[in-house]
């Protein structure tokens, strides 16, 4: 077969087989493998700027109005102390580039780009060039929201929600194109990841190599399958929305603001309409990666795959009808908030589900504490933390009291980074010798994580207590209200380990620079893991296996079959007397 | 990276069908589900199966501004708001015609595609794009109109919401448009042949869907 | 410490809330610790030494539908006992005839009364143990209507007028800041609530709510720019 296969497949790639110069290979690549790289070098620089927003943040909560150190220099008029305008905008945006521009280029823009066609076997996706430019139009979006930050009047400053008539009206903040660069940033990201996700899915559905059936698939390759879907079908919704905001900023129509007879709570219908489904963007990809990680170190076939495939399905399925959860108090008619606590309740059955195939997938292994194991482990402990504090907010009476709280904001951190993040940091040290064709240091990953879970949880964990004292999101100086007076310490408490986990990442970064360029060559599959990337060389080569794409056997997760020789059993690997018909 | 591993020469152009493999191989595997299916060989291929996710998409972002407008007019007392010009429902109903015919002379493309007529492909399709331009440029005349009148998109929800959910939809036209009269240019030079036509049919699809979305706004912005 | 960390609660209503609020303490409390027992346990009693193979095993269907039952019957559960909480606080309205009307703006909250002209700013005057009536406004952007210790929180949007109540069972007075972001402002955007007793009350509304006319000279200026320092009892920043 190889032959003919592999013309048809490549047919579109064909024209690079020529020495292929600096530009074409580092730039303007439309090899999957590079795009990757370049959304992780974009995320992971988006991260650095996105956390020391969020330690200026922290500054002002533990210490308000004194000077940041370091900040002299770009806030001269006041010497380094932070404004309330300015600590608007530094929420605002610390929020928006960790949702749009590090996380969702991380895990769906990375490791989509990464896992999708080296796992199901395909030499590349199926748009390439489309590909290429899906990274470039994210990295211009990147660009505008940045541009925002030297603009008068400064960044956007309403919250990474946007809620009008705050956004749709300048004279409200003083923000001007600050508001406008955000939405037409927004626009352009998700006109990139629409291409993204569409390559995506054209890829899983046509793509697969000789054998790999749906149900045979990595679940990973299914997590972000089904994110591509959710990408697909929420970012056009927030792509109109926020056109229709850049409307009304500039071009003077009344789709949010009263005055023209707009309505306000429309924003927040169509944010949270796509909002919804966009956490579930963020998560299922780690949810995927956890999957993925978790046999493999305790070399054990995963517990129930069918049933986590299907919670997958399941869940992206219900998050376009819990949305209304955001806006319990919002003046939304209570009867509807009823019945979205219903539908919240009912999501967090198939996360209960996957939560307990993971403990299962556990039971009975030989577990191998690796740095990617041992943030697999985390992701799984912290997300059931995440998930357990949205039941508080998806109980209506309960959310009435803590929404707006710093309760939810520990809730968005456990998900977020507890979920995401650690989900994103296990990926990056699982595939880093695929990816990069070296190894990690492995005293430097678990410092690195040992590091950011303790004192991830001390910077999020006393989130809880401070949000059920009553401490709002979004305020700029808690000192301001004596019914929290009482618990500033916490305050404080919470920055100087904000500040810690923000230099328990430095052993990351250094980890990270040091083996891209001196660590140890890796082996084709340092893991000892079944599914296909890891029978292609390390790094892998344009078109992943040249002409001959392997064939698929079985599922992704046969460890420790005691038929087996060894305790795995690759998913290319022919069984006994099956070669010799093949070729 | 590593040049150990180069490309395969590209096939002759008749042999290259948008990255589509081909029968698959006996399948061995067993893991137990039961599966019979072998995924990647069914269905359309790439370009078309992108389309539809792209119209899939479109979908929802038409979904979004047209739910935006209902929820709007659900909080207006009267609409169209008094004294705020009436949309001119009888010329567009007869543009609505105008671009449904479209729809019918590209099918009739279509058809003359798969007899194996390549000049009459080639006048249906210049017919289907002189009927679209046909359709935008009612459409931009009875702008112009409503604009002198005084309707404007900064001029209250009536305005916005139909200059945008229109105008929106007109741009869509627009593109479809420029797709539509390229493949058209290529087709009459003979670029896709006997068994390469997806191309050609990735474009129509997305005609049909522009087309398909009219109604949806005709019946909502101009009837009710 | 046992109201974990709750303000204290002196509104009818907030007994509801607190109650269901402990209940899922009690309920993710214990799943939490049953998970987080399981996962240690595993991993410590699962980990890799020599001679160990994994069990080799692909799931197991009955696990599988207790697993999806239980917490399915648990979380039925909890909706169907905060339904009524909830109906109670925002889907009906006990009758009253103490009504205040309340029109945020950035950055304060307009308190008026029926029967008065009379604008307060950031200080609202009721009497406990009645229902009284909130009509809640804003004029610019959505302000959030939060008072901790009374457990009620209602966005006023711009355009419309939301009705709440609430009825409290102790005299003090209470914090009430804005929950939603609204501008630079938002922060120290409060007032007070005081809550009297009804003889209280009375003197209150006697001395401040029949003079239709001298409302303009008393209220204080309307356009108090700076946030934080010029609300009146608030202590200023430090
Ligand atoms: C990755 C992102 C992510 C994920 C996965 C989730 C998951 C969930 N979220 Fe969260 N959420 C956010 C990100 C996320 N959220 C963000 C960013 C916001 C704030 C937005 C803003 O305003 O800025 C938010 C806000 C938010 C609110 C609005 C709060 C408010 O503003 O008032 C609510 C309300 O219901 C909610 C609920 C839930 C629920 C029920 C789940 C469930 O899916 C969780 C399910 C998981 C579990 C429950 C744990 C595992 C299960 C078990 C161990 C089984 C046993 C359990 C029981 C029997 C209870 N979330
Ligand atoms: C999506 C992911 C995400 C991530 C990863 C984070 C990470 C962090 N967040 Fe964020 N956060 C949100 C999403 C996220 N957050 C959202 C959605 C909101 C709501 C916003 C809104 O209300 O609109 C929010 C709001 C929010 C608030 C509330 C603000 C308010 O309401 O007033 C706070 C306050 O403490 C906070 C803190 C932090 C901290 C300390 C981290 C830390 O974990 C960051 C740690 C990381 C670093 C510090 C960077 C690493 C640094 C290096 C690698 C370089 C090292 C070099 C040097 C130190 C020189 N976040
Ligand atoms: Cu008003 Cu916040
Ligand atoms: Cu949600």
């Amino acid at each position: 077969m190889s032959a003919h296969a592999a013309t048809a497949h490549t047919a579109h790639t064909a024209h690079e087989h020529h020495e292929t110069g600096f530009v074409r290979t580092y730039i303007f690549s439309t090899d999957h493998k590079m795009i990757a790289r370049q959304f992780l070098f974009l995320g992971l620089f988006m991260m650095i700027l996105g956390g020391l927003l969020a330690l200026i943040v922290r500054w002002q909560l533990a210490w308000p109005e004194t000077a940041i150190p370091g900040m002299g220099r770009i806030l001269r008029e006041t010497g380094g102390i932070l404004e309330p305008s300015t600590y608007n905008m530094a929420f605002t945006m610390h929020a928006t580039i960790m949702i749009f521009f590090v996380i969702m280029p991380i895990l769906a823009g990375a490791f989509g780009n990464f896992c999708i066609p080296l796992m199901i076997g395909a030499r590349d996706m199926a748009f390439p060039f489309l590909n290429m430019l899906s990274f470039w139009t994210t990295f211009t979006a990147g660009l505008i929201m940045l541009s925002g930050f030297f603009v008068e009047g400064g960044h956007a400053a309403a919250g990474w929600t946007s809620y009008a008539p705050l956004s749709a009206v300048a004279q409200y903040t003083g923000v001007n194109w600050g508001q406008n660069l955000w939405c037409i940033s927004l626009f352009v990201m998700g006109v990139g990841s629409m291409m993204g996700s569409i390559n995506y899915i054209t890829t899983i559905v046509n793509m697969r190599a000789p054998g790999m059936h749906l149900f045979r698939m990595p679940l990973v390759v299914w997590s972000l399958f089904i994110t591509a879907i959710l990408l697909l079908l929420a970012l056009p919704v927030l792509t109109s929305a926020v056109a229709m905001l850049l409307f009304d900023r500039t071009l003077g129509t009344s789709w949010f603001a009263p005055s023209g007879g707009g309505e306000p709570l429309l924003w927040q219908h169509l944010f949270w309409y796509f909002g919804h489904p966009e956490v579930y963007i963020l998560i299922l990809p780690a949810m995927g990666i956890a999957s993925e990680i978790l046999p493999v170190f305790a070399r054990k076939p995963i517990f129930g795959y069918h049933a986590m495939a299907f919670s997958m399905i399941a869940i992206a399925f219900l998050s376009w009808v819990v949305y209304g959860h955001h806006m319990f108090v919002s003046g939304m008619s209570p009867a509807l908030g009823m019945a979205f606590t219903v539908t919240t309740m009912i999501i967090a059955v198939p996360s209960a589900i996957k939560t307990f195939n993971w403990l299962g997938t556990l039971w009975g292994g030989r577990i191998q504490f690796t740095v990617p194991m041992l943030n697999a482990i985390a992701f799984v402990s912290m997300f059931v933390i995440g998930g357990l504090s949205g039941i508080f907010m998806a109980s209506t009476p309960v959310d009435i009291y803590i929404q707006d709280t710093y309760f939810i904001v520990a809730h968005i951190h456990y998900v977020v980074f507890g979920g995401s993040i650690f989900g994103a940091f296990a990926a990056i040290y699982y595939w880093f010798p695929k990816m990069f064709g070296r190894m990690t240091n492995g005293v430097l990953g678990h410092l690195h994580f040992w590091g950011t879970f303790i004192f991830f949880n001390a910077t999020f964990f006393p989130m809880h207590i401070i949000g059920v004292g009553g401490q709002m999101r979004r305020i700029y100086n808690p000192m301001q209200y004596e019914f929290l007076q009482h618990q500033q310490h916490w305050n404080v408490f919470i920055t100087y380990s904000a500040l810690l986990l923000g230099v328990s990442q430095i052993p990351f970064v250094i980890n990270f620079f040091w083996s891209l360029f001196a660590g140890p060559k890796a082996p084709l599959n340092p893991w000892n893991a079944n599914t296909l990337e890891w029978t292609a060389p390390s790094p892998p080569p344009h078109l992943n296996w040249g002409d001959r794409i392997p064939t698929v056997y079985r599922g992704p997760y046969e460890y420790s079959d005691p038929d087996a020789r060894e305790d795995f059993l690759p998913q290319n690997q022919p069984p006994v007397g099956a070669g010799a018909r093949r070729h | 990276m590593t040049p150990a591993l180069q490309a395969p020469p590209r096939p002759p152009a008749e042999r290259r069908t948008n990255g589509r493999l081909p029968p698959a191989p006996p399948d061995f595997g067993d893991d137990g589900d039961g599966e019979g299916e072998h995924g990647p060989r069914r269905g359309l291929d790439n370009l078309r199966l992108a389309v539809l996710f792209f119209m899939g998409a479109e979908a929802m972002f038409f979904g979004a501004l047209i739910s935006a407008l209902l929820v709007l007019r659900l909080g207006m007392a009267a609409w169209p708001p008094p004294l705020e010009p009436r949309l001119p429902i009888a010329v567009t109903g007869l543009n609505t015609l105008v671009l449904l015919a479209s729809s019918v002379t590209l099918v009739t493309a279509g058809r003359a595609r798969r007899r194996g007529e390549p000049a009459r492909h080639v006048r249906w399709l210049w017919g289907t794009a002189a009927l679209g331009a046909l359709f935008l440029a009612v459409q931009g005349y009875e702008w112009i109109r409503l604009i002198g009148f005084g309707l404007t998109l900064a001029s209250g929800v009536y305005g916005t919401t139909f200059f945008a959910l229109i105008g929106l939809h007109g741009l869509h036209v627009l593109a479809a448009l420029v797709w539509l009269l390229v493949t058209t240019a290529l087709v009459a030079r003979g670029r896709f042949g006997e068994g390469r036509s997806a191309p050609v049919q990735a474009c129509a699809m997305f005609w049909h869907f522009v087309v398909g979305v009219w109604p949806v706004l005709y019946f909502t912005v101009y009837l009710i | 410490m046992l109201d974990w960390w709750l303000p204290e609660n002196v509104s009818t209503y907030g007994r509801e809330i607190d109650w269901l609020f402990h209940l899922i303490y009690a309920i993710t409390g214990v799943t939490f610790i049953l998970v987080a027992a399981a996962l240690i346990a595993f991993l410590i009693m699962y980990r890799d030494r020599p001679g160990r193979r994994a069990r080799y095993t692909h799931g197991n269907t009955t696990l599988e539908i207790v697993w999806t039952i239980v917490p399915a019957l648990i979380l039925v559960v909890l909706t169907a006992l905060s339904a009524p909480a909830w109906s109670k606080i925002k889907m009906s309205m006990p009758p009253s005839d103490v009504v205040v009307e309340v029109t945020a703006k950035q950055f304060n909250w307009q308190v008026k009364y029926p029967n008065s002209d009379q604008v307060f700013l950031d200080e609202m005057h009721v009497p406990v143990n009645k229902v009284v009536h909130v009509h809640l406004k804003s004029q610019d952007v959505i302000h959030s209507f939060f008072v901790p210790q009374f457990r009620m929180k209602q966005d006023a949007v711009p355009g419309r007028e939301i009705k709440q109540w609430f009825e409290v069972v102790k005299p003090g007075k209470y914090e009430w800041p804005c929950a939603e972001l609204c501008g630079f402002g938002h922060s120290g955007m409060r007032g007070w609530i005081y809550v009297h007793s009804p003889e209280d009350y009375k003197k209150w509304a006697a001395e401040n709510l029949t003079a239709k006319a001298k409302a303009a000279e008393t209220a204080k200026p309307a356009d108090a720019a700076k946030p934080a320092d010029t609300k009146p009892g608030g202590k200023a920043k430090k």
